[in-house]
């Protein structure tokens, strides 16, 4: 960075599930305003992902780190956060995106395995990924920490019992987290999309179409007419409420979850 | 990025004048949090009416307009709304209500008429210079409405049931907005701020201790300033919160995590 400022904080961030979807609309938006960005992905397409974004938004050399890894494997999310560190001079921003839908399946039909997969990387991998930023940001007395929850988590709809419970537990977390490191001055708060352009979704209205053999256009319709402001949600949108939560402008706002989903109401 | 641009000394995040062109009616702008988030919209590019009850001769910095009117009394709302639109050039594009009133009082000593003049400027204040605005021609736009933590929780130690009532409230309101105007492109989120140092917060009999017990309770261990919530409302009035509406954004150092 060429940043000849006085400040020795590092504009530094990691991403969890940044290969696609809206972990790669948070590193685009992040990057843009000038951060340095690690994502992480379980998927070796990150690495396509970093030099795609690199050369799209023009950045200097170094200003990306693509690294392949497991959220839900301890010692490599602490190696990881360790690689960042040692990248980036420190770590100011860790947002914890990855995450997977799961099977649509009725609890009573859903097998342990499939909840453990769910449970694992929605929730294990967001302990994880916060554990090993938070023992960076408490010894900096700096930085702040962004988790991705979902509008399923406070309204679950049958069918995705184990995504409903594993971002439910994520806004836990998050609010137990930030009554912690709020002594450090380290702020912890979730964002909560609804309904959202990306692969997740798509694969969701596909296994609701199968089911009610509409077709996956009609369903596609009745998701964006759910929405009031008539559309789904993109990377764009979350990546905007991410740099907003990790931006001096949110100051007071620790242990929130901010919700990004076009006025969605359900019950 | 270094230092903050001189403009925002809140912030150094806002890249550019985000409300450039943008026409905005702030009410309760004369003091508080009204005042904080009139100046921040100003200094972000926006022309800026305002609107109080009253206005100290020290208040009118950054304002096109300053209009004097009782945010629950209908003619006085169409009147000052009507004269904002003409000083803006056109109808307002961002509307923050902010007027509000505070009382304490324990419910079995709250006279019907205390209740009522705390839901007529919190609630009723609110629900009439909306919709007075809408039908004066908003178009695609931003509503943001000053809630409160008080919405959530009850106390005894400090009883403002009716202003706790009126937040929640407003609360409602805004998802209303948000259900019923969506399709004009207006996008409506509720602000809920926990303990801010405003001319509205009332340490106790000895301010020392006051303030630290109110510090004790605040994971953040401090106050929050009028600035930390308009910076909030700025971002909530602005392109960056495009995909928000109907919610309700916490500003409250932590008390509601707990």
């Amino acid at each position: 960075m060429t940043a000849a400022s006085p400040d020795p904080a590092p504009r530094a961030a990691l991403v969890t599930g940044a290969a696609a979807g809206l972990g790669e609309g948070i590193s685009r938006r992040l990057a843009a305003d000038g951060w340095a960005v690690a994502l992480l992905d379980v998927s070796p397409e990150v690495l396509a992902t970093a030099v795609r974004l690199a050369a799209e938004l023009d950045l200097p050399g170094g200003r990306l780190r693509p690294i392949v890894a497991d959220v839900a494997d301890a010692a490599a999310m602490d190696d990881a956060v360790a690689a960042v560190v040692d990248t980036f001079g420190g770590l100011r921003l860790a947002v914890a995106n990855a995450g997977i839908g799961g099977p649509s399946c009725e609890v009573a039909d859903l097998t342990a395995a499939d909840w453990d997969q769910v449970l694992a990387v929605n929730l294990r991998g967001a302990f994880l990924t916060c554990r090993a930023a938070a023992r960076v940001m408490r010894e900096a007395r700096a930085g702040s920490i962004v988790t991705i929850a979902s509008l399923f988590g406070r309204d679950p709809v049958a069918g995705g019992a184990a995504y409903c419970a594993s971002k439910a537990g994520v806004e836990a977390l998050t609010r137990s987290l930030s009554l912690e490191l709020a002594p450090y001055g380290v702020r912890v708060n979730a964002v909560s999309p609804g309904n959202m352009a990306t692969e997740m979704h798509w694969e969701e209205l596909r296994a609701r179409a199968s089911a009610s053999s509409r077709g996956f256009e009609v369903e596609l319709e009745a998701a964006r007419r759910d929405v009031p402001l008539g559309r789904h949600g993109t990377g764009a949108d979350v990546g905007a409420a991410v740099a907003f939560l990790a931006s001096d402008d949110a100051s007071y706002i620790t242990g929130h979850t901010l919700s990004v989903n076009g006025g969605i109401q359900r019950t | 990025m270094s230092a903050a641009d001189p403009r925002y000394p809140w912030s150094g995040a806002p890249s550019a004048a985000r409300f450039a062109g943008r026409r905005a009616l702030v009410t309760g702008a004369a003091s508080g949090i009204g005042a904080a988030v009139a100046a921040r919209l100003a200094l972000e590019g926006a022309g800026v009416a305002g609107m109080d009850h009253a206005w100290a001769d020290i208040s009118g910095r950054a304002f096109v307009a300053r209009l004097t009117a009782d945010v629950s009394d209908p003619a006085a709302v169409d009147a000052a709304v009507q004269a904002a639109a003409t000083a803006l050039g056109g109808a307002p594009d961002v509307l923050v209500n902010a007027a509000g009133v505070y009382r304490i009082r324990a419910l079995l000593d709250i006279s019907p008429d205390e209740w009522d003049e705390v839901m007529a400027v919190n609630l009723r204040g609110t629900f009439l210079v909306a919709t007075t605005v809408v039908r004066a021609g908003m178009g695609p736009g931003a509503i943001v409405n000053l809630s409160s933590v008080a919405a959530y929780e009850g106390s005894a130690a400090e009883p403002s049931g009716a202003y706790n009532a009126s937040k929640a409230g407003v609360s409602s309101l805004t998802r209303q907005m948000a259900a019923e105007w969506a399709g004009r492109g207006i996008r409506a989120v509720a602000i809920a701020p926990g303990v801010i140092e405003t001319p509205m917060l009332r340490l106790m009999d000895d301010p020392a201790t006051g303030r630290r017990y109110l510090e004790s309770a605040v994971p953040l261990r401090r106050l929050g300033t009028a600035a930390e919530v308009s910076a909030v409302v700025c971002f909530a009035a602005s392109p960056e919160a495009a995909y928000l509406t109907g919610t309700t954004i916490v500003v409250d150092g932590g008390l509601l995590a707990e």
